[in-house]
């Protein structure tokens, strides 16, 4: 992190400055071209491919937001601008707003979990044996492997009313430790993929037990990196694990932790797939979040890529201010 | 050479000149195809909809002369071919008919015909997509409440003039309310079907459950079949899927109960009213009372019928072509004779009006040769035709002198007793939208079931969302 803001700002800066010789001496290659230029030559094709597959859909999906753009138009009807009336409609629609506290809590929630579960398991496999730790990460990696709708039809199945192995466990607990664990001792033919509540129980299980491995991962890759006399010194001044963890490991994986953290947050914003795959389509509308409400709206039949399509710009709205300010908050505290 | 232009056709890229080059090398017509392919994936939709009109509409008119009259010039379609959506399961019954409808079709005029299946519960979607990026078929099938909507889409292409003689000119203009608009009919009848409960007759036999006559018959009839076949067996299966207001529907209008009912040029929400309430708290009470499982609140008919087939369904409400699927699916393990249909009874006893629905056949807007597809509907929907429909497909026939013959078959009676005062759903074709998509009445009744609303705060809410839905433009 702290060397890649140190270059971009000596970018440009003549050799006079006093830089370290190394950077100096490779400004002689002969191109031909001034030298500021090369690094915005060399960005123009990166630009071009973002600007041709995300740029314009996404200038698109603005302009459509402000439309009436339905079967007709799609057919060749020119959309006729509406202003803000698709906005004024999801603002005033009860679902946008249990969608939209569907899809923040979720986020909350889900980021959290997988950060924790995911570093807890870093740390493990840092201690393991060399060959445990492989074996493990095998292991786990395999989840992060599984497609998306693949998880959704997996934890589909484990929580399925009534053959499924949830219900199944549950039951085969004895009747008092289910009794005070959860008030109850009959599982059969539960529910769970009813009610928003319990489908969101579903979802995080499924999207964590999907997405810990890859944090978990990162966090092994961050630790072997922490020179191990940091820790050697630690343990002869008398600090406790949890101690040392607080005051070397977290501090030195600040970085990993936060490109994870934002990575984790843009993941869990727009959840879909899985989401579908457990509620079997857009058929509950309380469970419904930012981006099912979007597909709904824009796809099903009568299509109204409009709404759809103000949905959608909300969201990304949304994801932008919460990364950007988490961005900020990072920036902050390096500079400190 | 020429099958292969047919095929390309659709795409828009070599469709610029298809004459033009017809000797062109045959090494040269695979980076065309390729270039069609990816013409059509990058360009967009708007673009590619735009092009494939043009087409639509120039080819045909150079190539035939738009007549009608097919008996007598014989193959005068010879060597093309029109892509036909059958919809539901591909079962043997429809299937045979289907094979033997097209086989008769290129008899007479040389077209060939390629079938595609559609199960109900997609074809909205399916339609969507075919509307929105233009790979729709030229002939459909199409549910006649659906008409509406995608004739308001630009989807459909006016048949009128078939109308106008022939056979066709006898099918009773009432059957035509659905597709008429602004003076042009839009689909045409080609079957009519209602609704009725199928029930597992060997269950009633052996545990000497007498056919319900009330509707209370059926909730003894359901808590006895759970009790004897497992709490997993659905007794009477509660539809809260895309098809779900078929079963409210009934319970509804059989209390004298309406959906909503337009007043002036505005749509008024119906849904507060006591009959529908009293309906609508028959509805749920499937659920509340234990015939059917709570945790399948958002089955539709098919998922219904796939739990049947596997012996968890005591009874539901469906459509006669249902029998031919179940036999399939379940390969033998429900036979025909273990199955049978009555009608749906209501509190008080008596059949409950039931969905007046039916099946229509439709030209697509997007057809290639327009009056290839129109001859196609004009032959399937003859006396000979649109009759073997009804009666392999287990439905009603469309010509009032076949219906009349109907009554005296015991299988199809439950059904012409249903068909007699079968009512219909809000004609509108705002209607899917709430009957479908935004499922108002499927999460009325969830909310309901669930206990997080009563019927009164429910129906209050799904009757303003109704409205908004029906009167928007």
């Amino acid at each position: 992190m702290a060397n890649t803001s140190t270059l971009a700002r000596g970018g440009g800066n003549p050799p006079a400055s006093g830089r370290p010789p190394t950077r100096s001496r490779r400004r002689a290659k002969a191109s031909g071209m001034p030298e500021w230029v090369i690094p915005y030559v060399l960005l123009i094709p990166g630009l071009l491919v973002i600007a041709g597959l995300l740029l314009y859909p996404t200038i698109q999906m603005v302009i459509m937001s402000f439309q009436k753009v339905g079967l007709r138009q799609i057919r060749g009807v020119p959309a006729e601008s509406v202003g803000t009336e698709n906005y004024t409609q999801i603002f005033e629609s009860e679902i946008f707003w249990s969608s939209l506290r569907n899809t923040v809590t979720f986020a909350v929630v889900t980021v959290a979990l997988t950060l924790i579960l995911g570093t807890a398991v870093g740390t493990l496999l840092n201690r393991l044996s060399k060959k445990m730790s492989t074996f493990v990460v095998v292991g786990i990696m395999a989840a992060w492997a599984v497609p998306p709708v693949a998880q959704g039809v997996i934890w589909r199945w484990l929580f399925d009313a009534d053959a499924g192995i949830i219900n199944w466990v549950l039951n085969l607990l004895p009747d008092w430790f289910s009794e005070l664990l959860f008030g109850r001792s009959d599982w059969t033919g539960e529910p769970w993929l009813n009610d928003a509540f319990t489908i969101y129980l579903v979802l995080i299980v499924c999207v964590v037990w999907a997405s810990f491995p890859f944090i978990a991962v990162s966090v092994l890759a961050g630790l072997k990196g922490i020179p191990a006399e940091l820790y050697e010194a630690a343990r002869v001044d008398g600090s406790g694990a949890w101690r040392t963890f607080r005051k070397i490991t977290l501090p030195l994986l600040r970085p990993v932790f936060a490109v994870l953290t934002i990575l984790s947050i843009i993941w869990n914003f727009k959840v879909f797939s899985q989401l579908y795959v457990l509620m079997g389509g857009p058929n509950n509308r309380e469970a419904f979040n930012l981006s099912m409400f979007s597909f709904a709206e824009a796809f099903r039949s009568p299509p109204k890529m409009g709404s759809g399509a103000a949905i959608a710009v909300v969201l990304t709205l949304l994801l932008l201010v919460v990364t950007a300010f988490y961005v900020r908050q990072i920036v902050k505290t390096e500079e400190m | 050479m020429e099958g292969v232009f047919d095929q390309v056709r659709p795409g828009m890229g070599t469709g610029r000149h298809p004459k033009r080059d017809p000797d062109a090398k045959p090494g040269r017509e695979n980076p065309k195809v390729k270039f069609t392919k990816i013409a059509v994936v990058t360009a967009t939709t708007a673009a590619l909809a735009l092009g494939l009109a043009a087409c639509g509409s120039s080819e045909p008119a150079t190539e035939t002369a738009p007549k009608a009259d097919a008996s007598a010039g014989g193959k005068k379609f010879e060597g093309k071919t029109l892509t036909l959506w059958r919809l539901g399961e591909s079962n043997p019954a429809a299937q045979k008919y289907t094979d033997a409808l097209v086989a008769a079709f290129e008899q007479q005029t040389g077209a060939k015909t390629k079938v595609e299946w559609i199960p109900w519960p997609q074809v909205n979607d399916k339609f969507t997509a075919a509307a929105a990026g233009g790979a729709g078929p030229d002939v459909t099938e199409i549910g006649n409440d659906q008409v509406p909507l995608w004739r308001s889409q630009d989807a459909l292409h006016p048949i009128t003039p078939v109308f106008g003689e022939g056979d066709q000119a006898q099918i009773p203009k009432n059957l035509l309310s659905l597709e008429t608009d602004g003076g042009e009919i839009y689909a045409s009848p080609w079957g009519m079907g209602t609704r009725a409960v199928l029930y597992r007759k060997d269950w009633f036999d052996e545990l000497k459950i007498e056919t319900p006559k009330t509707w209370d018959d059926v909730v003894a009839a359901a808590k006895k079949i759970q009790a004897e076949k497992g709490k997993d067996v659905d007794g009477f299966a509660f539809n809260g899927g895309s098809d779900a207001n078929h079963l409210l529907g009934a319970f509804a209008w059989s209390e004298g109960g309406e959906y909503a009912l337009k007043e002036g040029d505005k749509w008024v929400g119906k849904l507060t009213d006591p009959a529908f309430k009293a309906g609508f708290d028959t509805y749920t009470k499937i659920v509340t009372e234990g015939l059917s499982s709570k945790s399948r609140l958002g089955q539709n008919s098919a998922d219904i019928r796939t739990r049947f087939a596997n012996g968890k369904v005591g009874m539901y409400l469906t459509a006669g072509w249902d029998i031919a699927t179940i036999k399939e699916e379940s390969s033998g393990k429900v036979a025909e004779d273990q199955m049978a249909f009555f009608p749906l009874p209501s509190k008080s006893g008596g059949a409950t009006p039931a969905f007046f629905g039916g099946n229509d056949i439709a030209v697509w807007n997007d057809a290639k040769d327009k009056d290839l597809a129109t001859e196609f509907v004009k032959f399937a929907t003859t006396k000979e035709w649109a009759g073997r429909y009804a009666s392999e497909g287990g439905l009603l026939p469309i010509y009032p002198e076949q219906l009349e013959k109907l009554k005296e078959d015991p299988a199809q009676a439950p059904f012409a007793e249903a068909f007699a005062n079968a009512k219909a759903l809000p004609a509108d074709s705002n209607w899917t939208e709430a009957g479908e998509t935004k499922a108002v009445l499927q999460n009325a009744a969830r909310s309901v079931i669930e206990g997080k609303a009563t019927a009164d705060e429910a129906l209050a809410k799904a009757n303003t969302e109704l409205e908004e839905i029906l009167n928007q433009q």
